[in-house]
């Protein structure tokens, strides 16, 4: 893993021995099993594994969708549990953006009312609401697009709409396979996007995906299989595997490694 | 805490299923303001009959002044009384009236009964509310007859002019009365002793009307009437007699409500399963506004408003269609008739009014708040992580 | 037919929208009904009460003038009469009511029951009408109204004539739709002369009981000659017609009842179409397997229309159901109404139940065809498209 090795710094997330299960019909489903680990302020960071190994439920968990059965999460030093229900959507509007593969966006509201949605829940009158709104939109490169309806805008586009709504509260990113439904070009102006998110704007981004070429672009990549947390030599194993079924070969490993 | 704007659109960003469902209330806003437009027509016309000022006088125990009689001594006695207000003339203001119901014939074969009024001029002094607006009052002893706003063309003979067989004679029509739309209109007027004669009425009398003095004089000759012990004679005031009138249409109120709840619930039942189909076609959006922090209350809210919203739109629509429908029920079969079981017909032209449609109004929103409610439950009660679809 | 477990099977499959839908139909037709019974009372009053040989004499001026008694003796001699009866509107206001609430009238005793073989009064209480001179036969819906039996006292108090009468019950009229109360003639006769009055000179109606149905419009004219030219003339009608001319001015009202029952079936309509429209929508995907797998146009287009059918026939049904429970209770509670008279009645009658069904039927027909023929005619491949 490279990773800046003057971080001083308290980490921004702490997932601490966190266990998720649930039922689904008749099975019993082991989502998480004992995960533990530490997330840094003004990093680009990736939940990889295959389906079913729990990396979307860890994301939930650290978006405060979802509560584990058993551990922490801590989120810049707010403990999840200690919130209500209702305490809990509240938290979530200040300070986790969300971003989803199906882009989610509100089909009735425009592109500028989409962005300004979360902004509805803070105190900000209508005119401020709207230019942060607008800012966001020119972040993103959609400043020519503020008035159209989700219906009117290209796949790409529609996500790009979906990162502007997640950064206009200031909040750590979060991002559920937001390439999956974009072809090549569009993935990987979106990936480059959140990276410049993060170095530009020194935002916190949070992905889970399973598309291999978001290595190029992470700071740290996690990998998880069957609800558990891979380490050291497991993770490296895995990690390779998916560059080689990315058919990106030996040449992608280096370019990775070499960073 | 989600703009309208968010309701509203949704409303009509599916303008084919919002129109269908606003439809369906639509269609339980015109029959309820129908319904509520026709007895409260009814009510107006019966209960503006009353005079403040006026006495009826009758029978004890009679309902209505077709069904009793009052003997002439009996008149010739208390028309003197004390606190009876007088004409420039001196001459006391109590009115002798006979009612009868002869049967008069319209234009279409029918046959209804008509409240003939026997009355004396001074009639007219007693029934403020009662003008003469064409031609004239009639002459007494010279068979002419005045007949009511509501009666005119309805029946054969009613015209200005005309020659109007009834009972056993023929009266000419000299004069058209108005009566602000209250049941004095329904009728015909003639001179009293004709009528008498014509109906073979051995004592010419069937009631009559009193104008008080002054508001005080009411209360005083009341109990005098009613405790002289010659006569069984009962004086009330107008105003009550007329709203006794009215009672047996407020039978009818109870008839509009249990429509009203019938198809209020059935709409409701209809509106709630349009909104489950919303709800479950957009979980996933739902789901995105609870992730994105908005609370239950907030999404109970949005869901409610766009029931509101259906509700409004489809009373606008009835309402609008209410009183069209009114208007061409109202050109096409005149004035409605009403208790053809009593022995009058009392002739009122169907109205909805802004208070009628108020009533329909109140049904309306109760059916989209209502309705709404627990598919708007729902969608509010749905966890974020299953409306997101995720594993 | 063996279709029938899955039309059965795709109802249960969104429980909660087949129960609203269903619900939505079953009270809509209650209300149908409920309406239904208004005009279904008149009709029931004039085709089942008003008998064909049953003739009505009265003034031509109108009914609230009258004809010398003496004038029915006269008409007892017609060549074609039966029987004979002049009756007289009593007005009697029962005491704790204070006012009239249900129709009275004098008649004669002794040719009454001639003249109105259909009322089914049994013959010893017809004999006990003539034996006792305050003897009152009262028909059963007051009787239930009031809670009276037979050999209860009651006092009548005129409101048109300057007596009141204390009335002893001895007969019923077995029909609920009764509201009658008889009493004697010459009671009536007496106490006015017992008052200082002339005595009951007149009458308002006298009732003619022919004895061929054929021979009606002969007697009815020779009747009418018979008072041409005296003081009063008359006008003779069948009791069918005189019905339908005395309750013939609530047509307005009636029109307007109808035209609220089709708004109300109008919803129904609409309603049961959203659903099925829904229900198809949500299926295309199964729809376009089926019609792969090789399911024809008009099983599918069959499988639908049967579902439709059979949710708006149940839901149609219980709600004619409900109905009939719920005039049952109405009519318990309620009686003989001034305003609305006969359309008070509130009685399901077999015509009324067979609109109710009809209805439901035709609902399930209108609703459904429209998304199951399009459902079914969609091109398999346009279908698959859409959905996969």
């Amino acid at each position: 893993m490279d990773s800046n090795p003057s971080r001083t710094d308290a980490p921004l997330i702490v997932i601490r021995n966190v266990s998720r299960r649930y039922v689904r019909g008749i099975d019993d489903v082991h989502a998480l099993e004992n995960v533990s680990l530490a997330l840094h302020a003004n990093r680009f960071i990736a939940f990889m594994g295959p389906s079913g190994s729990g990396k979307s439920t860890l994301l939930n968990l650290v978006s405060g969708i979802d509560r584990p059965n058993q551990g922490d999460v801590l989120v810049a030093g707010q403990r999840l549990n200690d919130l209500t229900e209702d305490e809990l959507a509240r938290w979530r509007a200040r300070h986790v953006g969300l971003i989803f593969q199906f882009f989610n966006l509100i089909p009735v509201l425009s592109a500028r009312d989409n962005v300004a949605l979360p902004l509805l829940l803070t105190h900000l009158d209508k005119a401020e609401r709207l230019r942060r709104a607008e800012t966001a939109l020119r972040i993103v490169g959609l400043e020519h697009r503020l008035d159209h309806f989700p219906r009117a805008l290209s796949g790409g586009e529609q996500q790009r709409v979906a990162i502007a709504r997640a950064i206009v509260t200031d909040p750590v990113i979060v991002a559920d396979e937001p390439t999956g439904d974009l072809d090549a070009r569009n993935a990987e102006d979106i990936l480059a996007l959140l990276r410049q998110l993060k170095h530009d704007f020194g935002k916190t981004v949070v992905m889970v995906t399973h598309d291999p070429r978001a290595l190029r672009f992470v700071d740290e990549a996690y990998h998880l299989d069957k609800g558990l947390l891979l380490e050291g030599e497991e993770a490296a194993r895995a990690e390779a595997a998916i560059m080689m079924a990315a058919g990106g070969g030996v040449a992608a490993a280096g370019a990775r490694l070499g960073r | 805490m989600l703009p309208v704007s968010y309701s509203v659109r949704n409303v009509v960003a599916r303008p084919g299923r919002s129109l269908m469902s606003a439809s369906v209330i639509a269609l339980v806003v015109i029959a309820c303001s129908l319904f509520l437009g026709l007895i409260a027509s009814l009510k107006r016309t019966v209960s503006s009959s009353g005079d403040p000022m006026n006495l009826v006088v009758m029978r004890k125990g009679s309902e209505n002044d077709g069904a009793s009689w009052l003997p002439l001594a009996a008149f010739q006695a208390i028309r003197f009384f004390d606190g009876i207000a007088r004409d420039a003339a001196d001459q006391p203001l109590a009115s002798p009236e006979l009612v009868v119901q002869p049967f008069f014939h319209t234009h279409a074969g029918g046959r209804e009964n008509v409240l003939v009024r026997g009355v004396e001029p001074v009639a007219l002094a007693v029934h403020n509310i009662v003008k003469i607006t064409e031609g004239r009052m009639f002459t007494p002893s010279t068979h002419e007859a005045v007949v009511g706003r509501g009666v005119v063309g309805r029946y054969v003979g009613t015209t200005l002019g005309s020659d109007l067989a009834f009972g056993h004679g023929t009266w000419k029509v000299v004069g058209i009365l108005d009566a602000d739309g209250s049941s004095f209109e329904s009728e015909v007027w003639i001179d009293v002793r004709e009528l008498a004669y014509d109906a073979r009425r051995p004592s010419p009398y069937s009631g009559a009307r009193l104008r008080a003095a002054s508001a005080a004089d009411l209360e005083p000759l009341m109990r005098r009437i009613d405790a002289d012990p010659r006569y069984a004679l009962h004086a009330q005031r107008e105003t009550e007699y007329y709203a006794k009138q009215s009672e047996s249409a407020d039978s009818l109120y109870i008839l509009v409500i249990g429509i009203a709840v019938l198809a209020g619930i059935g709409a409701g039942f209809g509106a709630s399963n349009t909104m489950y189909a919303a709800v479950q076609a957009r979980t996933a959006e739902i789901g995105t506004l609870r992730a994105l922090g908005f609370s239950r209350a907030a999404i109970l809210t949005a869901f409610e408003l766009e029931a509101l919203a259906l509700s409004a739109v489809g009373f606008a629509i009835g309402a609008a269609s209410a009183v069209g429908l009114s208007r061409l029920i109202g050109y096409l079969l005149g004035g409605i008739a009403f208790g053809a079981a009593t022995s009058t017909t009392n002739v009122i032209m169907l109205k909805v009014t802004t208070s009628d449609l108020l009533g329909a109004l109140v049904l309306a929103l109760a059916i989209g708040i209502c309705g709404g409610l627990a598919p708007a439950w729902r969608a509010a009660h749905l966890r974020p992580i299953d409306a997101l679809h995720k594993a | 037919m063996k279709y029938l477990g899955l039309v059965l099977a795709n109802l249960r499959r969104n429980k909660l929208r087949t129960v609203l839908t269903g619900g939505a139909i079953m009270l809509a037709v209650v209300l149908v009904c409920l309406l239904l019974t208004m005009p279904a009372g008149l009709d029931a009053l004039l085709n089942n009460i008003a008998n064909n040989t049953r003739i009505s004499v009265h003034n031509k001026g109108g009914v609230v003038y009258t004809m010398p008694y003496s004038f029915t003796r006269k008409v007892r001699q017609v060549d074609g009469v039966l029987a004979a009866t002049a009756t007289m509107w009593f007005g009697g206001a029962f005491e704790e009511d204070g006012r009239v609430s249900f129709p009275n009238f004098a008649v004669e005793a002794e040719y009454v029951g001639a003249v109105y073989p259909d009322y089914n009064i049994p013959a010893e209480q017809l004999a006990d009408f003539q034996r006792y001179r305050d003897g009152a036969i009262v028909g059963r819906q007051t009787m239930h109204k009031y809670n009276w039996k037979i050999g209860d006292r009651i006092t009548l108090r005129s409101t048109v004539w300057p007596v009141n009468l204390d009335l002893r019950i001895v007969g019923e009229m077995p029909s609920d739709r009764s509201p009658l109360l008889w009493l004697n003639w010459t009671y009536l006769d007496e106490s006015l002369k017992a008052h200082g009055y002339r005595g009951l000179g007149i009458a308002n109606v006298i009732w003619v009981r022919a004895r061929d149905p054929n021979r009606v419009n002969a007697i009815m004219r020779t009747i009418d000659d018979l008072s041409r030219n005296s003081d009063a003339e008359t006008a003779c009608e069948t009791e069918k017609s005189y019905f339908a001319n005395f309750f013939g001015s609530l047509q307005g009202f009636l029109t307007i009842v109808l035209i609220v029952t089709a708004l109300v079936a109008l919803c129904i309509v609409f309603i049961a179409a959203n659903t099925a429209s829904m229900g198809v929508r949500e299926r295309a995907r199964e729809l376009a397997v089926l019609k792969a797998i090789g399911f024809g146009r008009r099983v599918i287009f069959g499988t639908l229309l049967a579902e439709a059918i059979a949710l708006s026939t149940v839901a149609g049904s219980s709600g004619v159901m409900l109905a009939i429970g719920l005039t049952r209770v109405l009519k318990a509670s309620t009686g003989w109404n001034p305003a609305l008279g006969p359309l008070g009645s509130f009685m399901v009658t077999a015509p009324v139940i067979v609109q109710g069904l009809f209805l439901s039927l035709f609902v399930g027909m209108l609703a459904g065809v429209v998304p199951s023929f399009g459902a079914a005619r969609k091109p398999v491949v346009q279908t698959l498209h859409e959905v996969f």
